[in-house]
């Protein structure tokens, strides 16, 4: 059978087709990541919920952790403007300004 | 992506505090380890050479032609590629794709658009040639190709990547209809037309090729969605409406030919609907209850009996039944807040004081609310062939019309020397048939 088929091939014409897929437009720069702190004691930790649900329940558990385990860090809990496929430019700034890094919980 | 990932089990939403904290204080389920000391790893972990300076990540552009091979080897090449929809296809050979771009004037080098199912990857660009192979891999001909450019030029995909699996319907209005043997009347929605069948698969065709689709990958759809291998797609029955088309509705000349985007995720068929004790209105009442009402979205498509039958009760126009179903769908506060899709979409509105979502965040969980609240997002659409007066009702959001004219060919639609001739149901001269 397998020989048949291999035989098939070889007497089969060959055709020239055309790709189907479109051209990537490759418009995203990768940035370099924002640099990595030494400790997280005494910091400020961001948890923001992006806005799937259960999101926003998840980081109050995790907030609730650090409380109990790691109590000196400070983490605020902020829910994105909007929905989840919407930007929060005040957010960001927010979290530059007053944070030294941020935990985003990506619920579903 | 240049980013730090942790992933928790799943799913996240809907369960309780303790099966949270369970998470928390567990493993993340892809690399195994503890889930809080990675992240924390995670943000005190010096960052890698790469981290600090990532490469431009990009793909290579698609080679326009495939290595030459014999038609099995294509066929496996094809579906092991991920280029189709798992079902046979046509290959696009020059001398086909040459013969479809004769389906348009439009040149073939012309940059039709850019989309993708996702709403974070970059976007794939495409030209009036790629949608033609895409529309000989889906089995058209040169006659159907401008509604599909038109489709192409919307720039939607008919399925994003939503893990709630999305659904889709698009619909053709006006001359280009006949002009293609579009199937509008009886089983227009079922597979015997040739137009509808071939228009709806190119628009999955170019979504897997044309829009980055890529299963487990891009795709996430956890069910996935059978409508998603043709889309719904189907004509206007305009001749037997007793209500106005809906291009002209969207305002476009009754003599345009246009294409119509409609997209959620539900259909329910009115066979359960007693119909002969209940007006249509009010057993379409019922069934919208059903859906979450977002946005205030829903699409009727309705076969013409049901039309008449409404415009005898005293809906002259499909307007007059959007507002009335508008005003009395109602539903508990606590109903319309519980469904998730309302609670990830509509609860950051409510929050940022916009009504009428804010005044219902505020009411008890048992008073009535009209979630249907704008009657411009109840859409109605006249599609069947008379032999029973049922209709669908859907959670489908309208999205946009295109027009389909700018994608003629010159010389007008090509009409075979022999024209092809599907098989149409019965019709019905003076409209009275059926059951109604």
């Amino acid at each position: 059978m397998a020989q048949a088929i291999a035989q098939s091939t070889l007497t089969s014409p060959l055709f020239t087709v055309l790709n189907p897929q479109g051209r990537p437009t490759g418009v995203f720069e990768p940035l370099s990541m924002a640099p990595r702190l030494d400790t997280l004691e005494g910091k400020t930790v961001y948890l923001v919920d992006v806005g799937f649900a259960g999101g926003y329940e998840f980081l109050e558990e995790l907030r609730a952790w650090f409380s109990r385990n790691m109590p000196a860090v400070k983490t605020l809990l902020h829910r994105k403007k909007g929905n989840m496929f919407l930007d929060d430019p005040e957010l960001w700034a927010q979290v530059k300004d007053k944070g030294h890094a941020v935990i985003f919980g990506v619920g579903g | 992506m240049n980013l730090r990932f942790s992933f928790t089990p799943y799913p996240v939403v809907g369960m309780s505090r303790a099966v949270l904290q369970r998470y928390i204080e567990g493993n993340d389920p892809i690399s195994g380890k503890p889930l809080v000391p990675e992240l924390i790893e995670a943000l005190t972990k010096p960052l890698t050479e790469r981290e600090m300076k990532p490469e431009r990540a990009g793909r290579p552009v698609p080679v326009r032609l495939l290595e030459p091979n014999t038609e099995e080897n294509l066929r496996r090449l094809f579906l092991e590629s991920g280029w189709t929809d798992g079902l046979p296809i046509i290959l696009p050979t020059n001398e086909r794709v040459a013969e479809m771009l004769t389906g348009t004037s439009h040149d073939p080098d012309e940059v039709v658009g850019r989309m993708t199912i996702t709403t974070t990857q970059e976007k794939i660009e495409y030209t009036v040639e790629k949608v033609a192979v895409n529309a000989v891999m889906a089995g058209a001909r040169p006659e159907h190709f401008p509604v599909i450019l038109a489709i192409a030029s919307a720039q939607e995909p008919a399925f994003p990547s939503s893990t709630t699996s999305f659904a889709r319907m698009v619909v053709v209005n006006g001359p280009i209809r006949d002009e293609i043997a579009m199937n509008s009347g009886v089983g227009a929605l079922s597979p015997f037309n040739l137009a509808n069948s071939v228009i709806g698969r190119a628009w999955t065709l170019m979504t897997v090729n044309l829009a980055d689709s890529r299963l487990g990958e891009t795709f996430m759809g956890s069910l996935g969605h059978n409508l998603n291998y043709n889309n719904m797609c189907c004509a206007e029955n305009e001749e037997k409406s007793v209500w106005e088309p809906f291009h002209v509705q969207k305002g476009f000349r009754a003599d345009e030919s246009v294409v119509s985007f409609f997209r959620g995720w539900s259909v329910i068929n009115s066979m359960g609907a007693a119909n002969s004790v209940r007006p249509a209105s009010e057993e379409t009442v019922i069934m919208l209850k059903a859906f979450a009402g977002l946005r205030s979205a829903a699409t009727l498509v309705m076969d013409p009996l049901v039309a008449k039958g409404l415009k005898d009760q005293g809906f002259k126009t499909k307007q007059e039944l959007s507002r009335w179903l508008s005003e009395h769908v109602e539903v508990p506060a606590g109903q319309y807040w519980g469904a998730d899709i309302i609670y990830s979409l509509v609860a950051p509105l409510a929050r940022q004081g916009i009504e009428p979502y804010a005044s219902w965040s505020k009411l008890p969980k048992d008073k009535l609310i009209a979630p249907y609240h704008d009657p411009n997002q109840i859409n109605i659409v006249i599609v069947g062939g008379e032999t029973n007066p049922l209709w669908l009702t859907t959670d489908f959001l309208y999205t946009q019309s295109v027009s389909v004219d700018k994608w003629r060919p010159k010389g007008g639609i090509r009409r075979d020397a022999r024209p092809l001739r599907m098989p149409v149901g019965a019709t019905c001269s003076d409209g009275t048939c059926g059951l109604g």
